[in-house]
């Protein structure tokens, strides 16, 4: 029997056979609902096929690669169901672009307060399997101080909703919490429900530099405990030197009043001070082209020692704040990662590899947390077959 | 009733001072603040480390004893109350805090810390620990955790669960994991995320780290007085409208004003509908932003608008609305708090609502709400001495949150399912939504001893397959019950 002949014929079945293609070997298939997507997933479980979900396939590489019989495509799933924007609250199918999203709410001067990676081609759904988050994260937290719903498919087929379209709901379990960071390994998320904030009117930006980390990580602590209504901070770590830059968004009279605060409180500290370009906020974007690229993390009081660190392995990094760290070393470097792992972790942090080269074998996820046994068992009771991104996760969950 | 070699066992783990078996003394524990539901525990065991913890929850899981985590006991639905099988685990011991990190923003806490206690240790460095539920001055971390409780301020920062980093957690196969971390985004599955709001289902905690917040330069209250209830409910969404995201905006009705006010006497504006909007932040911020809630509150028609001049004042006036719910006691010698949420646009459409079905069954209702957020207090007031009005009432408070789920809004916004809102959960969840959360309590409870019976609409039993209803071979024999 020919396997992917087989495959054809019964997603075709499913969804008509225009939205199925040819991948290589794997066989990609657009749902065009829920239930199309419930049936897909019925019948890779039955058949023990692998399945990856796949959105702007903008993070596929992250994690362990995964060899699939399908693909399940998400951009036939991308309407924007509801923006009742009164209540601060929106309703979108999982693969909406987020610029897509973003621009539908910007109408009525809202946004989801994140600012993920490559927002024109990334969508909903990958963003949320990710957890990818950006700056704003200082202010806003992340997505899952920012979902409060989702709809979910299970491997069995099962359509399950989670949470509600209200803000505040303690009623029964957090599934999307569950769901949030997960790699698409428990469930293909269909649509997710945000609470939204206002886009804030008035801006400004700042960089600080100097040719240490120290004077300007210290300063940073400082700045997070003063009284500035700071929407973003990151620490740059350059080949040049360090950057610090620092975003306030206020009304516009105190904002004025604030830029004259901060830009003289950094000239006591000895820092050199220049409004900052727009692109700095996409720096952390751009190290993302290079071919090693890690996410660390670590507490706020240890980023400007880290961002040492890096760059005395010739790298670069940019950090936020709470102490997420975007790095991309020269592939030279790769065999001092290990070590640099050994350092985080001892150090509360982790480290996990985003991108490397094809010939580098370095491990995605690190050490194994006390909580894996625990992790196994959920994925058992939600993908029995092992079907949804097989060996993609934390311990080739 | 608990073998005389299980109590030895028990005994053995936590000390002779630390387990609870005289009958008077149990009764202590038989009901959290949702007093109605009572049930006697076999025993109360009071742990002082970690380590006890596990010793104790390992001999439940080896005889399949339910357990249940017990703070201070101010829960409100039921969500601490023991099985008369099984034992309760007091907190009351595990009081240390651990460590702060002021720096990195950060404290550890065992469970049994007093939530105020969290904001005391860490004020004289200028922070605070954001979620303030009512209770705050005597309920525990550890009952915040299993709660995910909320409070006023949450509107600007979140429940507990945007402030719980990591958690040392025994779970109920008595083994001791750590979910979360002091770091952000830990490798692996959020289960912390998940654990925080289980209502004790999952495990039970011993300590865990919180994040604390930096406290604000400036804090002002504002009490506008209005007509009506609409009229202060349209301030609120106008207030929203204009990008303002207030610290909390409460709005309490005049039955409620009322008790408030001869309980502790906050000096409100005698009034329909009166509005609370704190501001904070950076003075400047502050002060442009007073300006214009004040302008929205008077264009809505407030014909009295003043602010809390002190800091005493300020704290008179949540004291006031803190105790809103036990004052209620001076209005009727009985009555139901309720806990549901609404979209915030829905408030006028539910409030009208809710005053329909409140003259239809011939009862008073007073409301108190969270309004930023859409989580209503309903306060429904009855006389159980009067034959048929406690009936009536548990009938009413149903209909209305049956009437907040039609809204598209939730059955509990902090007060949590319990035993009291098990078939709540079944209105607003389908099977295949309850069957998805089951699957996550039996990874972490496949023997169903974590305060079983709680939260979900009748128990099930791990890998029970749900569709046509069978009853379970152990339900058959007795040992489950069917709701």
């Amino acid at each position: 029997m020919n396997a992917p002949l087989t495959i054809t014929a019964s997603l075709a079945a499913i969804t008509g056979p225009e939205h199925l293609r040819t991948l290589g070997v794997a066989t990609a298939v657009a749902p065009g609902n829920t239930d199309e997507v419930a049936a897909i997933l019925r019948f890779a479980q039955e058949n023990h096929f692998a399945v990856v979900p796949w959105g702007g396939g903008t993070k596929q590489r992250w994690g362990y690669p995964v060899a699939p019989a399908m693909i399940l495509e998400t951009h036939r799933l991308s309407a924007i169901r509801e923006h009742t924007w009164q209540d601060m609250t929106c309703a979108v199918e999982a693969g909406c672009t987020w610029a897509a999203l973003q621009s539908a709410l910007a109408q009525h001067g809202q946004y989801v307060a994140l600012d993920p990676l490559w927002p024109e081609r990334a969508t909903v759904g990958g963003i949320v399997a990710t957890n990818d988050s950006g700056a704003l994260r200082l202010r806003y937290g992340s997505l899952r101080d920012l979902i409060i719903g989702m709809t979910i498919v299970l491997a069995d087929g099962t359509i399950a909703h989670t949470g509600g379209k209200v803000v505040k709901n303690v009623a029964g379990y957090d599934l999307h919490k569950l769901m949030t960071g997960a790699f698409g390994t428990l469930g293909v998320i269909t649509s997710v429900n945000f609470r939204l904030h206002s886009i804030p009117k008035s801006t400004q930006s700042f960089t600080f530099s100097a040719p240490a980390s120290k004077p300007l990580g210290a300063w940073m602590l400082k700045l997070l405990h003063q009284q500035f209504s700071t929407l973003s901070i990151q620490l740059r770590g350059t080949a040049e030197g360090f950057h610090l830059d620092i975003q306030l968004a206020s009304l516009p009279e105190v904002l004025r009043t604030q830029a004259g605060l901060l830009e003289s409180l950094g000239r006591v500290e000895g820092l050199a001070v220049e409004a900052a370009t727009a692109s700095v906020w996409d720096a952390r974007q751009q190290l993302l082209d290079r071919d090693l690229v890690c996410k660390a993390t670590m507490l706020p009081s240890e980023i400007a020692s880290f961002a040492d660190r890096v760059r005395s392995l010739g790298g670069e990094s940019v950090t936020q704040a709470t102490g997420i760290m975007t790095a991309a070393f020269p592939a030279v470097a790769g065999g001092q990662l290990p070590q640099l792992r050994r350092e985080l972790e001892a150090a509360s942090g982790s480290l996990m590899i985003l991108k490397q080269p094809a010939e580098s074998k370095l491990d995605s996820w690190g050490t194994l947390p006390d909580s894996l046994p625990l992790m196994r068992e959920i994925k058992r009771r939600f993908d029995p077959e092992g079907v949804l991104n097989p060996s993609r996760f934390l311990g080739r969950i | 009733m608990l073998s005389a070699a299980i109590l030895a066992e028990l005994r053995d783990a936590v000390g002779a001072d630390g387990l609870i078996i005289e009958r008077n003394q149990l009764q202590t524990y038989e009901c959290d603040a949702l007093a109605v539901l009572r049930s006697l525990p076999g025993a109360v065991i009071l742990p002082r480390t970690t380590a006890q913890l596990q010793k104790a929850v390992r001999i439940c899981a080896r005889h399949q004893i339910p357990f249940v985590g017990r703070g201070a006991g101010t829960g409100l639905s039921g969500g601490a109350m023991p099985d008369d099988r099984g034992i309760v685990i007091s907190f009351a011991r595990m009081t240390k805090i651990l460590a702060t990190d002021i720096p990195n923003q950060r404290i550890t806490v065992e469970a049994g810390v007093i939530n105020a206690h969290v904001t005391q240790r860490v004020a004289p460095t200028g922070y605070f620990y954001a979620p303030d539920p009512s209770s705050q001055t005597v309920c525990t971390i550890g009952g915040n955790v299993a709660e995910n409780s909320g409070g006023a301020h949450c509107l600007k920062y979140g429940f507990t669960t945007t402030h719980v980093l990591a958690l040392e957690v025994v779970l109920p196969t008595g083994e001791l994991v750590h979910l979360g971390s002091p770091t952000l985004d830990p490798p692996g599955y959020d289960l912390a995320g998940v654990f925080v709001g289980s209502e004790g289902t999952l495990g039970v905690a011993g300590s865990m780290t919180l994040r604390i917040v930096r406290r604000p330069e400036t804090v002002e209250v504002l009490l506008a007085a209005f007509d009506s209830i609409s009229a202060a409910g349209q301030s609120v969404s106008d207030i929203i409208a204009a990008s303002i995201l207030p610290a909390a905006m409460e709005i309490m009705d005049r039955l409620s004003i009322q008790a408030a006010e001869a309980a502790v006497h906050p000096h409100y504006p005698e009034c329909e509908a009166l509005l609370l909007v704190e501001l904070d932040g950076p003075s400047a911020e502050v002060d442009l932003q007073m300006q214009q809630v004040r302008k929205i509150c008077k264009a809505n028609g407030a014909w009295e608008d003043r602010l809390a001049q002190s800091e005493q004042e300020r704290m008179l006036v949540w004291k006031g609305r803190k105790a809103a719910f036990a004052a209620a006691g001076r209005l009727s010698p009985d009555y139901i708090v309720q806990d549901g949420v609404i979209p915030r646009t829905k408030l006028p459409m539910v409030l009208e609502k809710i005053s329909e079905m409140a003259a239809e069954a011939g009862l008073r209702v007073s409301n108190v709400f969270h309004a930023g957020d859409g989580n209503l207090h309903p306060l429904v007031l009855f006389d159980a001495s009067i034959p048929g009005q406690e009936e009536m009432a548990v009938e009413l408070s149903t209909r209305i949150l049956h009437l907040c789920v039609d809204q598209g809004g939730s059955i509990t916004g902090e007060h949590g399912v319990g035993r009291d809102k098990q078939q709540a959960m079944g209105y607003m969840f389908s099977e295949p939504d309850l069957d998805t959360m089951q699957r996550v309590r039996c990874s972490f409870d496949p023997d169903n001893i974590a305060n079983p019976d709680k939260v979900f609409p009748r128990p099930r039993l791990c890998g029970e397959k749900t569709g046509k209803y069978t009853p379970h071979p152990l339900e058959t024999a007795g040992v489950a019950e069917y709701f």
